[in-house]
């Protein structure tokens, strides 16, 4: 067994395992929940990681698909009183919508724009739900206050959360592993490296692109809908906020963006690091917050661009940097 | 005939960088583009190779109507093409690079993989398939530009400057590895400022000068042709002529 094989399997040994592991541990309930919202995390980076990553079109409005996957469930709730669960498709649904009624004007216009768009669309959303009457305007809307079943999603304990979300992680990095080996991930890669050369190579790149944002969108959604059922509420801030999108880009980068394990890492130093924070420093979390993630970004960006996974492989000395010493000598 | 462009005209703002630009090749040449700095040969090689959409003209490869198709349909087509700059995807390894191009016409991974190490074995890039890209350096990188591009199997080959920046051994293998494409039945049309060698590769030249073509022909004639010998030489040669003559 390769020394990746086994820490992989570790890895997935102690994520398995984790909730019991703390379960004797005093305040056995605060340590699990920041593990399913740790677990979730994850998930949302790594759906952003599809587009943002591997296909290096930086998304700052992500947190767009991630509130029509949380609102749509409770929304149909509200209006029909169905399972949130029953709604989940739907959101997934309208995420799409919203990424190519986005994606196929903005994919003409190349980094930067493409990401401001993003932010300008993300925002404007955010303010119209706000105002949204049906949506609960800026107050948010609720699901159901007590489980009428199992499949109203609705339990005491972060424990079973905690499993359906690793299972969704799962899912995900494993889609996103076969994705890495196929066609369409080769093409992602080579758009982000370059627009030009890849589209001399046969690649069609805009509608590459595009689909790698539905995707990405489809599966962020998912992550919005977990969090909806868990948390069974949702406002304009907790949905749609910047902070949303914001957050999965950090997580992403921290461990490395357009890598498979990138995602799942950063989340693994970061929740703990804000839950840490936040519980350091009371309810003024959320400016914290802010501050902590402009200090990753800036030694981010200054020191390594590529995140921990990157800096480890450097570590130990393995691959690139060496070599090209070699052949520039 | 593989590729036919009529009158192909290309403008920048007001600025006329390429003027009624006319070329036909047939399956198997190995045409040469050349002129000076900025005489509308590489404006015409991207106007074929799809990157630039023509002001007017009409270009047609295999018989269908390429105009203003997109880049990526036209290596569908079979229509390849290298940068001068390579634009290497300096993250991907040497193999995976080339995979890029091989998905073009083989979907599956195994086949792609297959089909890209045949071409780096032809470029003689396989014993480091699995390097990053980025540790190569120019003449590397120029080879590998051609290896993806031929594992996308082209018919017509359009190489830009493909030889520019290399020392004189480094030049030899490269002719000899376009020769070897050549000879595998690829057409292609070649870019170059260095006249010598496209002199020794092409057997037809096409001679372009401030956006227009002024010569046509086999190189003999085309370097005893006063309009190229005036284009290259410049007017310092007119003058001298021209102070001398009354």
């Amino acid at each position: 067994m390769s020394p990746r094989t086994a820490a992989t399997l570790a890895l997935a040994a102690l994520l398995l395992l984790y909730p019991l592991l703390v379960s004797g541990l005093n305040g056995a309930a605060f340590f699990q929940d920041v593990g399913a919202t740790l677990i979730l995390a994850a998930i949302s980076a790594s759906a952003w990681n599809i587009v943002g990553g591997y296909a290096g079109q930086v998304s700052v409005g992500h947190a767009m698909f991630f509130g029509a996957g949380a609102y749509v469930p409770l929304l149909v709730f509200n209006l029909w009183q169905w399972p949130p669960l029953i709604g989940m498709p739907f959101g997934v649904a309208v995420a799409v919508l919203i990424a190519l009624a986005v994606g196929i004007p903005t994919f003409r216009l190349q980094g930067h724009y493409f990401s401001m768009a993003t932010i300008a669309v993300a925002e404007l959303i955010r303010i119209v739900v706000s105002n949204w009457d049906l949506l609960g305007a800026s107050i948010g809307i609720q699901g159901p206050a007590t489980a009428r079943g199992w499949w109203d999603l609705t339990f005491r304990s972060s424990v079973p959360y905690y499993y359906i979300f690793l299972a969704a992680l799962a899912a995900l990095l494993y889609a996103t592993y076969l994705m890495e080996r196929s066609r369409f991930g080769y093409y992602l890669r080579a758009i982000r490296a370059g627009e030009r050369a890849a589209a001399s190579l046969g690649v069609p790149v805009r509608r590459t692109k595009l689909a790698a944002l539905a995707l990405s969108a489809a599966f962020t959604a998912v992550a919005g809908s977990l969090y909806a059922f868990k948390l069974g509420y949702v406002n304009p801030e907790s949905g749609l906020g910047i902070l949303v999108s914001v957050q999965m880009i950090i997580t992403a980068a921290l461990g490395g963006a357009g890598r498979l394990w990138g995602p799942l890492i950063g989340a693994i130093v970061l929740v703990p690091l804000q839950s840490a924070t936040n519980s350091w420093f009371g309810g003024s979390g959320t400016g914290l917050t802010y501050i902590l993630y402009g200090g990753i970004i800036l030694v981010l960006a200054r020191f390594e661009p590529g995140g921990l996974i990157e800096l480890w492989q450097r570590l130990r000395g393995s691959g690139g940097a060496k070599i090209e010493g070699t052949h520039a000598a | 005939m593989l590729l036919e462009a009529d009158r192909v005209s290309r403008a920048f703002g007001g600025f006329l960088a390429l003027s009624e630009a006319s070329l036909t090749v047939e399956s198997g040449e190995i045409v040469g583009l050349i002129g000076p700095n900025g005489a509308g040969k590489s404006t015409f090689f991207n106007c074929i190779a799809g990157d630039l959409a023509p002001s007017t003209g009409r270009i047609r490869f295999d018989g269908i109507d390429v105009t203003s198709a997109p880049a990526e349909r036209h290596a569908l087509l079979g229509i390849g093409r290298t940068f001068q700059v390579p634009a290497t995807f300096v993250e991907l390894t040497i193999l995976d690079n080339v995979m890029v191009g091989a998905f073009l016409r083989h979907h599956r991974r195994g086949d792609a993989e297959a089909k890209a190490m045949e071409v780096l074995r032809l470029t003689g890039l396989d014993h480091m398939a699995h390097q990053r890209a980025g540790i190569l350096g120019t003449p590397g990188r120029k080879r590998l530009g051609i290896a993806r591009v031929l594992a996308t199997e082209p018919r017509l080959l359009l190489l830009d400057e493909a030889l520019a920046g290399l020392t004189p051994g480094e030049i030899r293998q490269a002719i000899d590895l376009v020769r070897r494409i050549h000879a595998s039945g690829i057409t292609i049309i070649i870019v170059e400022h260095i006249m010598e060698v496209i002199l020794t590769l092409a057997a037809r030249v096409m001679v372009f000068n401030q956006g227009r073509t002024i010569a046509q022909g086999t190189p003999q004639e085309v370097v005893n042709d006063p309009k190229v010998i005036e284009a290259y030489l410049g007017h310092h040669h007119k003058r001298r002529r021209a102070r001398a003559s009354p």
